[in-house]
């Protein structure tokens, strides 16, 4: 048996893991400067919960937290697929602040400030996963799927292309390539992946509320894309590991509990900046952004 | 039965006017304030050409700093007022020197200035966190609440000089940006940095010196958000959409622009929340910021087309 403490520690790996490499596809392979990424895992989480707590069994939520996010990467790629760097950044980030307000605001649905408590876990082939090591072992299962499905879209055609639209968009699009479709697709399974996460959360914590998908959460995981490295599915493994343990010797040195999570953001954002000014390819990084 | 019926509708009608009243003050008010942190980022903005994130939060510091100097420190509250834009203005010139700065000398796409101001932002949010607690602070230097009633809206004196004093900013930066050499300076570096550079302008100089003004605009911000609404660590990310969105509206690089995009925002905002719950107020910014960066990505008083170049 795993102390429940480390057991925690693995299932929140796996799920900053899940959201890092989603969003190594759109930012690290695409350069799409999605800030509004929170979003995505937040309609996963929610859809998932809303679901579970009626009742429906754990495969379909899980299938619509994936293709609900998918939807709307859909509806707003098309929206911005003429918006380039400072504008796409600024659009996006736009939609996950829309999506913080409806889940705060939308009382009726979402139970606004009060969050939805009593998610179920899921339980299916008689397995009960209430038990902790079980969710690990399901969580890392996703987790280890996630990565070889990204790996195996990274060196197809398609993500050579998406590649290409990073480095030069104008060069991709002479050769034939579609980069509007390409563009949009990166967006949508990045979603895809960020809604499966966005589940996990959600059935791991059974409660979620509007604090976890505040624009702050974005950090932690762009920090995580930024220290692995553009377009590196190792280094982001090797960044998720070392961002979710750093901030937890803060538990141990007796800081007030009021300063942990202040402290917690200052170290990711140290880090962050730290990074860009003298590590700025990241650790594994072939590339910078442009 | 019609005198009564008749009396019952003027007075309806009266009602509504003067709802329609203090609705439009109320947007000025938010619009003086939005115009205030938007002509700083903007006038940061069209010379650095990069999204600084985190100038909200310069702006949140001045209001924290002016709790320090005036609630805790017992400063007379001009001076007080004095030293926290001096403040903003060196925290502005430090992220320049310490983090933009070494960044521009990498040769830092602006992809990466905009995650670092990201990550500035939130250094700068704990920051006031973990110096002065999460809990809601007031400051409690305008007693008297009473306002003034002009045609059935009413109008705080404070809020009166918010609006006077967005109105002096926007002539002040007019006459700054037109007549004195460094303004004209950086219009120039704005316009093209390496034309400015061949006829002996410093685009360095100009880049510490759009932050320091801007900054400096920012704690005036500060100063006066302090005094009309209660401070929160995490209230700059949503002044910097303000901001940016006011930006945005009036087109990005215009600081006169963005002073008339920030106060079309305020009333949009405010109008809107005659009609929607008022926590969606925010989102209200957003939904016209992407409609504009979707549809008018140029602002209304610009012709350059930016955002997809």
């Amino acid at each position: 048996m795993i102390s429940s403490y480390f057991g925690g520690l693995l299932i929140m790996i796996s799920i900053y893991l899940i959201l890092a490499l989603s969003l190594q596809l759109a930012l690290g392979f695409c350069g799409l400067f999605n800030l509004g990424f929170v979003g995505f895992y937040a309609i996963g989480a929610y859809a998932s919960a809303l679901l579970a707590l009626s009742g429906q069994p754990f495969w379909f939520c899980l299938l619509t937290a994936a293709l609900v996010p998918t939807i709307f990467a859909y509806i707003l790629s098309t929206a911005t697929n003429k918006l380039k760097g400072d504008y796409l950044a600024l659009a996006t980030m736009g939609f996950s602040f829309v999506i913080y307000a409806v889940t705060l605001n939308w009382i009726g649905l979402t139970k606004g400030p009060l969050g939805l408590p009593g998610i179920p876990r899921p339980q299916f082939w008689g397995i009960d996963f209430n038990n902790d090591t079980n969710f690990l072992i399901l969580s890392a299962l996703i987790a280890i799927l996630t990565y070889l499905i990204l790996h195996k879209i990274a060196s197809s055609p398609f993500g050579k292309t998406l590649e290409a639209i990073r480095d030069d968009e104008l060069a991709a699009k002479s050769l034939g390539k579609k980069t509007a479709t390409a563009k949009s697709l990166a967006l949508m399974i990045s979603a895809f992946f960020a809604g499966i996460a966005g589940c996990l959360l959600a059935s791991y914590l059974s409660y979620i509320d509007p604090t976890s998908f505040m624009f702050v959460n974005l950090i932690p995981i762009l920090t995580i894309v930024v220290i692995g490295g553009l377009a590196s599915l190792p280094g982001t493994v090797f960044a998720t590991i070392i961002i979710v343990l750093l901030p937890e010797p803060l538990r141990f040195i007796g800081l007030p509990s009021s300063l942990i999570g202040p402290g917690r953001q200052l170290l990711y954002a140290l880090f962050l900046l730290l990074i860009l000014l003298y590590k700025p390819k990241g650790f594994y990084g072939k590339v910078e952004l442009e | 039965m019609m005198g009564i019926d008749l009396s019952c509708f003027s007075q309806n009608i009266k009602e509504k006017s003067s709802l329609f009243i203090q609705i439009f003050i109320n947007g000025l008010v938010a619009g003086a304030i939005y115009a205030l942190i938007a002509s700083g980022f903007s006038l940061i903005y069209s010379t650095n050409k990069f999204v600084h994130f985190a100038h909200g939060t310069v702006a949140v510091w001045g209001g924290y700093l002016l709790y320090w100097f005036y609630s805790l420190l017992g400063l007379d509250f001009w001076l007080a007022a004095v030293l926290t834009i001096i403040s903003t203005a060196i925290i502005g010139f430090l992220l320049n020197l310490l983090f933009y700065k070494p960044l521009r000398k990498r040769k830092s796409s602006s992809s990466i200035l905009l995650i670092a101001s990201v990550g500035l932002l939130i250094l700068l949010e704990s920051l006031i966190q973990i110096f002065f607690g999460n809990n809601v602070k007031t400051i409690g230097f305008v007693q008297s609440r009473t306002g003034i009633s002009i045609a059935g809206g009413l109008i705080t004196p404070l809020q009166i000089i918010t609006i006077i004093s967005a109105v002096i900013l926007f002539i002040f930066l007019t006459w700054f940006m037109n007549k004195t050499k460094t303004g004209k300076a950086m219009r120039a570096v704005a316009d093209n940095k390496d034309v400015a550079e061949i006829v002996g302008i410093s685009a360095e100089k100009i880049y510490t010196w759009s932050f320091v003004v801007g900054s400096a605009i920012a704690g005036l911000a500060g100063i006066l958000i302090t005094l009309e609404y209660n401070l929160t660590p995490t209230m700059g990310t949503n002044l910097m959409i303000k901001g940016f969105a006011g930006a945005i509206i009036g087109g990005i690089g215009s600081v006169p622009g963005a002073i008339a995009g920030s106060f079309f925002l305020g009333l949009v905002e405010k109008f809107g929340i005659w009609f929607l719950p008022s926590g969606f107020q925010d989102a209200i910014a957003f939904i016209i910021l992407f409609i504009f960066l979707l549809f008018k990505s140029t602002g209304l008083f610009t012709v350059k087309k930016e955002a997809t170049k």
